[in-house]
C-alpha cells in the first residue's frame, strides 16, 4: 500500500486558461521523500460526495525536497475533482497524499530520448527533461498544443531543453509527424508520449512500423474515472455489500466503506488493483488501459479504480 | 521448446535463427560454416534490405542472392570492426543476427549492445565450435577458446574451474580457482566443449 502523508497547499497559480498549478508541502514541513522524473502522486479530494483519489503527474524538480509541483487541467464533463482544484482548493488547505510511484520511468541505457507531449502531457516530460538534462544525457523535446495561450509550462521546459524544444501550435496548423519524428534514429533511442489517446495510437502505429521494438516506445495515459449507473458491490471476504453511487469510482467507494484495497495509479493503467469477479447480475463496463480484450471477454477481472458495473450486484474476491 | 531446461539458468539457450519481420533493415554477422543454417535463412527472405558480414567463409557453398550486400571479413577482429562501423551509421528498426561460436557473438553482443540495441532487435545462434570464453573471477581477465573443463587463465595462471553459469555484460562463464582449498591439486582437465 502507498504511503499518505498529510499536505498543505503551499501556492496555487494559474498557468494557461484553464490550468492551474500547485505548490505541495508537508504539512509538519518535513522534506519529502525522493522521486525520479515521470513519477506521478495522488491527490485525496474532499469532495462533498466524499474523498475522489486523482493521480497527478509531477512536474517539479525532484532534486526539491521541500515542495512537489502538479499542474492540473481543469476537466470539463468529470467528477469534479479538476474542477474542486480550480474552483475551491485554496492556499493552506490540507490534503492526503499518496507518495510518488514511477509508471513512465526513464530508459537509463538509451543512448538519446525524444520526449513527445500533447497538451497537459507535459507534465511528466517536464519532469523528464529537467533530469536529463541534469545529468547531462542526449535528448529533445516536441510539445504540441492547441495554441500559445494554453502552453501552460512552455517557457520552463524552454529554459530547460533550450534549442532542444520544438512547439507544435495546432491554431497554425502545426502538428507532430511521427513518421519523421521517428524514422532514421540512431541505434539506442528511446522515445516517450504523454498525450491524448489518438496520438498514443498513432505513436505506437507508426513506431512499429518503423521496427521500433515495443519497449523503446513509451507512453504515458491516465484514464478519469468515467460516471455510470450506480450499482452494488459485494466483497466476499467480509460479506459487505457496499453501494457506488454514479459519480464515484468502485474503488473509492470500497475504501470509503472502511476496506483497503490494493491500486497504484488509478487511472487504469498499472494493474495493481486487479479484483476477481465471483458474480455478477450486469455487464461489466471496463475503462481500463489494463486489460486484454480476451480477459474482458472473460467476464472474471475488473479495475475497480476506473471500471464499474452497469447496475445490479457485483461480487468480487475481496 | 522441448528442449531440456539448462541446469543453470544463466546459461544462454539458443534456438535456431529465423529473420524477424517486424525488421526494417537487417545484418546478419557469420563466425562459423553452417551449411544448413545459411540455406533455411536463404530460403525465407525478408523484404527489407539485409547485410552480412561473414568472416567464415559461410556462404561458400553458395551463390547469394543479388538482394544481400555481402562483405567477407579475414578474421573475426575485421568482422567486429565492420560490425562497429555499420551499427554506428545504422537507424532504428535494425535486427542484428549474430551466428557462430559463443566467443564471437558475445563479442558480436558486446558491441551492440554498446549502441543500446537490447534483447528484441539482437539474435543469436550458437554453432561452429562449443569452445567457451571464459571469465576469471580473480584477475578479471578472458581466456578464450576453452574446450576443457579446466583451464589455466590467460592472466594470472590459476588453475580455472569453467562453470555453467554465464554473464551476458561479460559475454562469457565464470571461472573458479579450482585448487583453492588445496593448492596444487589440479585433476587432469577434460576436452568437453569440442
Ligand atoms: S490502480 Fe492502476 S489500474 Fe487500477
Amino acid at each position: 500500500m502507498r504511503p499518505v502523508i498529510e499536505m498543505t497547499i503551499a501556492r496555487t497559480l494559474d498557468v494557461a486558461p484553464g490550468i492551474r498549478e500547485f505548490w505541495l508541502k508537508a504539512a509538519d514541513g518535513s522534506a519529502l521523500p525522493a522521486y525520479s522524473g515521470g513519477s506521478h502522486i495522488v491527490l485525496g479530494l474532499p469532495l462533498p460526495g466524499g474523498l475522489q483519489r486523482n493521480p497527478y503527474s509531477l512536474v517539479g524538480d525532484p532534486a526539491d525536497a521541500s515542495k512537489w509541483r502538479i499542474a492540473v487541467r481543469r476537466q470539463e464533463g468529470s467528477r469534479g475533482g479538476s474542477a474542486w482544484l480550480h474552483d475551491t482548493a485554496a492556499e493552506g488547505m490540507r490534503l492526503q497524499v499518496a507518495v510518488p510511484a514511477n509508471l513512465f520511468p526513464m530508459a537509463r541505457l538509451a543512448r538519446h530520448h525524444v520526449l513527445i507531449a500533447g497538451g497537459i502531457g507535459i507534465t511528466p516530460i517536464l519532469s523528464h527533461a529537467r533530469e536529463m538534462a541534469r545529468l547531462g544525457l542526449s535528448f529533445e523535446v516536441h510539445y504540441a498544443y492547441r495554441a500559445r495561450a494554453f502552453a501552460a509550462l512552455a517557457d520552463e521546459v524552454g529554459a530547460i531543453a533550450g534549442d532542444r524544444l520544438r512547439r507544435y501550435d495546432q491554431s497554425d496548423g502545426e502538428k507532430v509527424d511521427f513518421e519523421a519524428l521517428l524514422a532514421g534514429r540512431p541505434l539506442g533511442t528511446h522515445a516517450y508520449l504523454c498525450g491524448p489517446q489518438p496520438m498514443v495510437e498513432a505513436f505506437h502505429a507508426i513506431g512499429t512500423r518503423l521496427g521500433w521494438p515495443g519497449d523503446r516506445l513509451h507512453s504515458e495515459r491516465f484514464v478519469a474515472p468515467p460516471p455510470g449507473d450506480a450499482f452494488s458491490v459485494r466483497l466476499a471476504r467480509s460479506g459487505l455489500r457496499v453501494e457506488v453511487p454514479p459519480h464515484r469510482s468502485m474503488l473509492e467507494a470500497i475504501e470509503a466503506a472502511g476496506v483497503s484495497a490494493p491500486f497504484m495509479c488509478r487511472g487504469g493503467a498499472c494493474g495493481q488493483c486487479e479484483l476477481e469477479v465471483l458474480e455478477a447480475d450486469s455487464a461489466l463496463q471496463h475503462n481500463d488501459l489494463y486489460l486484454s480484450a480476451e480477459v474482458r471477454a472473460g467476464g472474471r477481472r475488473i479495475m475497480p479504480c476506473v471500471s464499474r458495473a452497469c447496475g445490479g450486484c457485483i461480487t468480487v474476491d475481496l | 521448446m522441448s528442449a531440456a531446461p539448462p541446469a543453470i539458468k544463466s546459461q544462454p539457450q539458443y534456438r535456431g535463427l529465423t529473420w524477424d519481420a517486424s525488421g526494417q533493415a537487417h545484418l546478419l554477422l557469420l563466425a562459423a560454416r553452417d551449411d544448413a543454417l545459411l540455406a533455411s535463412l536463404l530460403g525465407a527472405l525478408p523484404s527489407a534490405p539485409i547485410r552480412v558480414i561473414d568472416c567464415a567463409d559461410a556462404l561458400a557453398a553458395f551463390s547469394a542472392p543479388a538482394a544481400l550486400e555481402v562483405t567477407r571479413a579475414a578474421s573475426l577482429e575485421t568482422a567486429l570492426g565492420l560490425l562497429d562501423d555499420a551499427l554506428a551509421r545504422a537507424s532504428m528498426g535494425l535486427r542484428l543476427y549474430l551466428a557462430g561460436p559463443e566467443d564471437a557473438i558475445w563479442q558480436a553482443h558486446t558491441i551492440a549492445a554498446a549502441y543500446g540495441m537490447g534483447r528484441r532487435e539482437i539474435r543469436l545462434c550458437q554453432t561452429g565450435s562449443l569452445a567457451r570464453p571464459v571469465f576469471c573471477v580473480h584477475c578479471r581477465s578472458m581466456t578464450r577458446h576453452v574446450r576443457t573443463n579446466i583451464v589455466p587463465c590467460a592472466g594470472c595462471g590459476r588453475a580455472l574451474f569453467v562453470r555453467d553459469h554465464f554473464s551476458r555484460r561479460l559475454g562469457a562463464y565464470m571461472g573458479f580457482q579450482i585448487d583453492a582449498e588445496a593448492p596444487g591439486q589440479v585433476p587432469p582437465a577434460e576436452t568437453v566443449y569440442p
